[in-house]
């Protein structure tokens, strides 16, 4: 029976050799769409290294106040100070870890003394940072507690950094000026991808060596918060507890006149990716519903066009199914063996449009990954592990099955309900 | 003829059952982009209000006072006398023309200040972004007047303390600022202290998307705009090729005063091209998707109308034979594709018109939707998918044309 299947498959290809180019160049068409949206929604949430725990992370990028009096009508949305940070985020038990670190990058000059200065993006932390994130360290390790405590003037920086400054990768131990104040290298890391938006810099610094500022009564300042859940299960208990310490907090701070509202944060890794704006919550249904609109009309109209061309090769079999049916075959049998010889195709052309998307999204990933912002003029990079997720296949195979039944379905159904007469007869409809 | 053509599309029935139905689909997604295309573009080339022409944002930072060469007891005289220091020598530099200090104001800036004002007992119904700025500012960005007041103009009122606001600020209580121009508004709930507004602007967007009242703003120049962390710079005419590297090449020796000192320099179109990303990303996208429908459409009547044309060898043979032109027979296939697309068409626009109504598309200039929007959006979707059927039939329709009736009813 198999092949038998993959015979007849390839004779139907061979009998119409154009509307067979016709149809593999339309499957293949959608699925390479297709996946090429599915893999802009994968790099802002599947994970990768640094990130390479997105499923458990929640985040907090922003913090909101508003006056406890409604009608001064007063609000401020952005980063927030190290003190609500703590306050609000870092005493919760539950989670694994809770990083504090800068929300925005900021633009700092590495120099050695008597060479020429390097403009590098700067983010300042504290040492969990580096167990939220799995950065792949190639020389040192990071800044520990005690450092961070201490407000030692350590950095971990990026190889493409160590290389302008220093002119080698091994410089762990080694000084540099940053910013007009010396620091000494704790670690060198692989370059860290734009993409990874919460992670990426290129310069990391203890934000105890350099203190940040702050304002609104010291309760906004430059930090967010990323927490480490557990477990992605773990998400609805923490949110609860959040909930309390924002309750516990307002009524610390409200000497000031103002109090903390949540907006739903912290947002796990879906929402914060759509999470632009600091004053409002983001709309995650909106947002799911016009993905799921978008893969919609990427599979129907294809669908249709398949469809049709499926259901002209099939008129022109009409008599071959007569004479199978008149032999005893059901009709089942008919309509099985439409689909599935219309599968393979599908599997192939899907094959061909996955291996395209996959090869387009290496070549112009830095054109075609972009974040809703960007703060750095670095353009993002994008490796091979990013865009080849298990995950990513699975959709490509279901994608490729929703296409092939949407477009198989209903000339299966009509060729298996063709009558013997009719059909041998060569009586097209 | 034309009863002809009804007939032979009444006869393929089926197979254009799928077409139309195809053609409806896209008709409406197609649509809908060019709809969105239509207001892009509408708003694109609506007055910025602004410009960044040969603009620099310049990065200036505090020393840490971790850092070495710190100073720690300094006056706040010191500070704001450093600062005016800093502002001086850029200004002194030949390629600059006019250089300005403010907060949360530049274009393309995804933060915003806003303060509390009012006009006698009216209130700014929406969010207005307050831009404290030095006065050179409405120089560096080249705003400009509703009454045709200069950038000079409006930053010597911004020198008198006069404060400047986008003609549609009060547009909610139908109320035009050129209207009341002279007269005094109150700031920051301080009903004892009126500041003359100075002029009405014309609207300044928040970025190239806005425009038709989208977008509010007041300028003034009080609050010590020389705090501010923004240091922007328009060059002269002609300048700027090398001047990211020239002023940062002399960033240390010229620029390095009391606790302050200069990061980097970056050029305004690389702020926008950065602040933009997720419009420019959309509209890529929308256009990715648009060329995909089309391809689709082009396919699916090539496919449909290759292996009509195979069946149809003999009847086209037999016309042939009767005295039908290659032209005709041409045309008629053609014909059958544009028949198809015009009879979906009426439905594909009372969908459209259901989608609009719905709230589905953007919001433009006071509306989601109005006829001559409508209008022109549906006929240039018919547009294009009348290129794409025509250049679909349009391979098979010549194999048919160039059929040789002799060979074709060889079998007969």
């Amino acid at each position: 029976m198999q092949t038998n299947l993959l015979k007849q498959t390839i004779a139907t290809i061979r009998q119409q050799p154009v509307l067979s180019i016709v149809t593999v160049t339309g499957t293949a068409l959608a699925i390479f769409l297709i996946m090429v949206v599915v893999m802009m929604q994968q790099v802002k949430v599947a994970p990768f290294s640094p990130e390479s725990n997105r499923d458990r992370f929640l985040h907090a990028n922003y913090g909101s106040i508003v006056s406890i009096n409604e009608g001064d009508g007063w609000s401020s949305n952005g980063p927030i100070s190290e003190k609500s940070a703590k306050a609000l985020y870092q005493s919760l038990e539950n989670p694994e870890a809770i990083t504090i670190y800068q929300a925005f990058l900021e633009t700092a000059v590495a120099v050695l003394p008597g060479s020429n200065p390097v403009e590098a993006d700067l983010v300042r932390t504290d040492d969990t940072f580096w167990r939220v994130f799995d950065f792949r360290f190639l020389h040192g390790k990071p800044y520990d507690k005690a450092a961070f405590d201490a407000g030692l003037k350590q950095a971990v920086m990026t190889r493409s950094v160590a290389r302008a400054v220093f002119g080698t990768d091994d410089v762990v131990g080694r000084e540099f000026n940053l910013d007009y104040t010396p620091y000494t290298v704790a670690g060198v890391v692989e370059d860290v991808s734009t993409l990874a938006t919460a992670a990426y810099a290129q310069i990391w610094i203890p934000y105890t060596s350099s203190p940040v500022d702050t304002w609104n009564n010291d309760l906004m300042g430059r930090l967010r918060v990323t927490i480490l859940a557990k477990s992605s299960d773990d998400f609805t208990a923490i949110k609860e507890e959040v909930d309390r310490n924002y309750a516990k907090y307002n009524e610390e701070i409200e000497p000031t006149g103002w109090k903390f509202v949540s907006r739903g944060r912290p947002y796990d890794q879906e929402v914060s990716a759509i999470a632009f704006n600091a004053s409002g919550e983001p709309d995650i249904k909106g947002d799911r519903r016009q993905r799921f609109i978008v893969y919609l009309i990427l599979l129907i109209v294809p669908a249709i066009n398949l469809s049709s061309m499926t259901d002209s090769r099939m008129r022109q079999r009409v008599s071959e199914i007569g004479v199978r049916r008149a032999f005893g075959c059901r009709r089942g049998e008919i309509a099985l063996q439409v689909i599935s010889e219309n599968l393979l195709i599908t599997l192939f052309a899907g094959a061909l449009g996955w291996l395209m998307s996959v090869v387009f999204a290496y070549l112009c990933g830095s054109m075609l990954f972009t974040q809703l912002f960007s703060e750095t003029l670095n353009p993002p990079s994008v490796d091979v592990s990013m865009l080849i997720q298990g995950s990513t296949f699975l959709w490509a195979l279901l994608f490729c099955f929703i296409l092939n039944l949407l477009s198989s379905g209903i000339p299966s159904w009509r060729a298996s309900r063709t009558e013997i007469v009719t059909a041998i007869n060569g009586n097209k409809h | 003829m034309e009863r002809k053509l009804l007939k032979q599309i009444k006869n393929e029935w089926r197979s254009n059952l799928w077409l139309a139905v195809e053609l409806l689909v896209v008709s409406v997604v197609l649509w809908y982009i060019v709809d969105y295309f239509y207001v892009k573009i509408n708003q694109y080339n609506y007055p910025r209000g602004f410009n960044i022409d040969n603009c620099y944002l310049i990065g200036v930072k505090t020393l840490s006072e971790t850092s070495a060469d710190y100073i720690a007891e300094q006056s706040w005289e010191q500070w704001i006398a450093d600062r005016q220091e800093l502002f001086d020598r850029i200004k002194r530099r030949p390629e600059v023309e006019y250089v300005s200090v403010s907060s949360n104001s530049y274009p393309y800036n995804g933060s915003n200040s806003g303060t509390w004002f009012s006009y006698d007992t009216i209130f700014c119904k929406k969010f207005c972004v307050y831009r404290n700025v030095t006065p050179d500012f409405v120089k560096v960005f080249k705003y400009g007047g509703t009454r045709g007041e200069t950038p000079e103009q409006l930053a010597a009122m911004l020198e008198r303390g006069e404060v400047l606001m986008s003609d549609n600020v009060f547009m909610y209580d139908s109320i035009r600022v050129t209207d009341i121009v002279g007269q005094g508004l109150y700031m920051d709930r301080d009903t004892t202290v009126t500041y003359r507004i100075g002029a009405a602007l014309n609207e300044v967007k928040y970025n190239d998307f806005g425009g038709w009242g989208h977008d509010m703003t007041l300028v003034s120049s009080r609050d010590n705009p020389i705090m501010g962390n923004e240091w922007c710079v328009r060059l002269r005419e002609g300048e700027g090729r090398e001047f990211i590297k020239n002023f940062m090449a002399d960033a240390d020796k010229q620029y390095r005063i009391g606790n302050l000192y200069v990061t980097n320099v970056r050029s305004f179109d690389d702020i926008r091209r950065n602040y933009q990303m997720f419009e420019t990303n959309t509209i890529r996208n929308f256009c990715v998707g648009m060329g995909f429908l089309l391809l689709n459409i082009f396919l699916g009547l090539f496919g449909t109308f290759w292996f009509r044309t195979q069946q149809r060898v003999s009847e086209i043979a037999i016309r042939k034979v009767n005295g039908a032109t290659s032209g005709d027979i041409f045309r008629r296939l053609i014909g059958e594709g544009l028949l198809l697309l015009t009879v979906v068409t009426p439905i594909a626009v009372a969908i459209d018109f259901n989608i609009a109504n719905m709230e589905m598309t953007s919001w433009y200039n006071g509306s989601y939707l109005s006829a001559g929007r409508l209008a022109i959006c549906a006929v240039v979707s018919y547009g294009l998918m009348a290129l794409m059927i025509t250049l679909g039939i349009a391979i098979p329709a010549f194999r048919a044309m160039k059929m040789a009736p002799a060979t074709a009813l060889h079998d007969e």
